[in-house]
């Protein structure tokens, strides 16, 4: 009796390792295909920049251009405080794009990719699959709160952004200013996947370390 | 009288028509463009270019290169050649050749002031001026407030102080306000320069109507996509297209109620010329609008030379070699990022 009860211990003991593993292997997985995303929008977003200086000449897209005066930031990153909330584990990246400098809570949006939705994923097998992580980029997050006036908030501090470089600027420049928005949500994803990655690594180095004890 | 030109011209314009002529023979061919293409580095486009008339101007680069020092230094070989030009035109060949200069010299009033209004450094500005529009008092324009001030301490004494009539308000100088002046400034420039060249009759005047009238059809139907989705109002949008061309005046009455891509291209395929350019588009796209209106004004340009004794062939030349610039800007942009297959998304043969 005991040596069976022993049995489905070991048992299950083993499970919750290979399950550690496999959360490590997942989080390890979705790491890479962040990072491989993150490279391939950051260089379109320079393609894009550079096809937007060769179509509105050199004069009228270079750093000499950029506004040295003092204006609040248009997005803002929020770090969840350990400290602050030490029931969660993991340390926390939020993305407050495009608030308005007058109600900086009324209006923003977050890039937000919660820890509810960590677990979801670290409790499913995970397959190295491209269309997995392009679901993560279409998620836009304007579709958070009331569509249409988000919309209309973000795309006036777009607009503000680049009016350093002159009110009529080619869409080519547009282009290359959602491509680097959607590279900073991507980083922000990016911190919050490795928050997990070092979280999982840290559980199989325990396991590892139990059981060779 | 147009046709006679054959007993005078060479009298005053025969040698320097030889000496653009010279020059346009110097201009990269197909199989340079080709070698260009396939380079891993900035260095080896340095090499590839050594060979070339800009070879002078390069080989004393130190490694390493940046794209913006191949443009710069490419682009000192054209003012060389263009002063070289200029020191030696007699009237009204030297007003012609200065005109050619004033789009350039409107750009820099413009850098200045937008540079100034965000506290950047009067030098730095300078600094990326472009050449050709450099003048002495370029950096007094730092100083002004509005409009006015910018023409009574500065522009009043050059050449664009005619331009400025219809764009001097005491509004302090802001981002909308100077793209409405940037503008309004480009367009008077065009309508005095289409005006100088029809005085100036014959072929010059029939050539470089042609050529100013496809220039000022661009920049309408550019301002109109620029413009889509901002604040520009349909009444100010209309006031910044020049009065002549191909689409003056109904093609501009729709193109300043046009609120999309493909509304832009539904008035411009009524024009015959500009079928052919909006038929390489699918619909809703506007990436390679730009390719494609650089490609029909190459045409245009080097048929420019078909011809003799006329001055549209010193302006061929000088578009030609900034279109060339240009080549070589985005060869080197995509050497310098790894991306050369996206090369050929932008570069216009030009022989």
């Amino acid at each position: 009796m005991e040596s069976s009860e022993n049995g489905r211990e070991s048992n299950e003991g083993i499970s919750v390792k290979e399950e550690n593993i496999l959360n490590f292997l997942d989080s390890v997985d979705g790491y890479l295909i962040l990072m491989d995303s993150l490279s391939s929008t950051l260089r379109q977003g320079w393609l894009e920049l550079a096809s937007a200086r060769h179509s509105m000449g050199a004069s009228r897209i270079n750093s000499t251009l950029f506004d040295l005066k003092l204006h609040p930031a248009s997005t803002t990153l929020q770090v969840n405080d350990q400290s602050a909330a030490p029931d969660r584990e993991l340390p926390h990246f939020t993305l407050c794009k495009w608030a308005s400098s007058n109600n900086p809570e009324k209006y923003f949006e977050e890039a937000k990719f919660g820890e509810v939705e960590l677990l979801k994923k670290s409790n499913s097998l995970r397959h190295r699959d491209i269309s997995h992580n392009s679901e993560i980029q279409a998620r836009s997050p304007e579709s958070v709160g009331s569509p249409v006036t988000v919309d209309d908030q973000a795309e006036k501090e777009r607009y503000k952004s680049l009016s350093m470089f002159g009110t009529l600027v080619s869409p080519k420049l547009r282009a290359s200013q959602l491509s680097f928005e959607t590279a900073l949500e991507m980083l922000v994803e990016v911190s919050n996947m490795r928050a997990s990655l070092l979280c999982a690594h840290d559980q199989v180095q325990k396991d590892m370390e139990t059981a060779t004890k | 009288m147009y046709g006679f030109e054959a007993l005078t011209f060479n009298i005053h314009g025969g040698y320097l028509e030889a000496i653009v002529r010279g020059h346009r023979s110097g201009l990269l061919t197909a199989a340079d463009y080709n070698n260009l293409c396939q380079c891993e580095t900035l260095e080896d486009i340095k090499m590839h270019l050594s060979a070339t008339e800009y070879g002078p101007y390069l080989q004393n680069e130190p490694s390493p290169l940046h794209t913006t020092t191949i443009v710069e230094k490419c682009t000192l070989k054209l003012v060389d050649e263009y002063k070289q030009m200029l020191c030696q035109a007699t009237e009204p060949l030297s007003t012609f050749l200065e005109y050619i200069t004033y789009g350039h010299m409107i750009d820099n009033v413009v850098l200045i002031v937008t540079g100034t209004l965000h506290e950047r450094d009067v030098q730095e500005l300078l600094e990326k001026c472009h050449p050709l529009g450099m003048f002495d008092s370029i950096a007094t324009l730092a100083v002004a407030q509005n409009m006015k001030e910018l023409y009574r301490l500065v522009l009043v004494d050059t050449p664009l102080a005619p331009y400025f009539s219809e764009c001097i308000t005491s509004e302090d100088l802001d981002d909308m306000n100077i793209e409405i002046m940037r503008n309004t400034l480009y367009k008077a420039y065009l309508e005095d320069f289409y005006r100088f060249c029809q005085k100036l009759g014959g072929a010059t005047a029939e050539i470089m109507s042609d050529l100013l009238a496809f220039e000022a059809d661009r920049r309408a139907v550019n301002i109109t996509i620029n413009s889509i989705g901002t604040e520009l109002t349909r009444d100010d949008r209309r006031k910044l297209y020049s009065s002549f061309g191909l689409l003056y005046p109904y093609g501009h009455e729709e193109l300043a109620v046009s609120e999309d891509i493909d509304q832009v291209r539904a008035v411009m395929e009524k024009y015959p010329p500009y079928q052919s350019i909006f038929s390489k588009l699918s619909y809703g796209e506007s990436q390679l609008l730009d390719k494609a209106f650089y490609e029909e004004e190459v045409k245009r340009l080097c048929l420019a030379f078909e011809q003799q004794f006329h001055y549209a062939v010193f302006f061929a030349y000088m578009r030609l070699r900034e279109q060339e610039i240009r080549n070589l800007m985005w060869i080197s942009e995509c050497v310098a990022q790894n991306q050369k297959s996206r090369v050929h998304d932008s570069v216009v043969f030009i022989f």
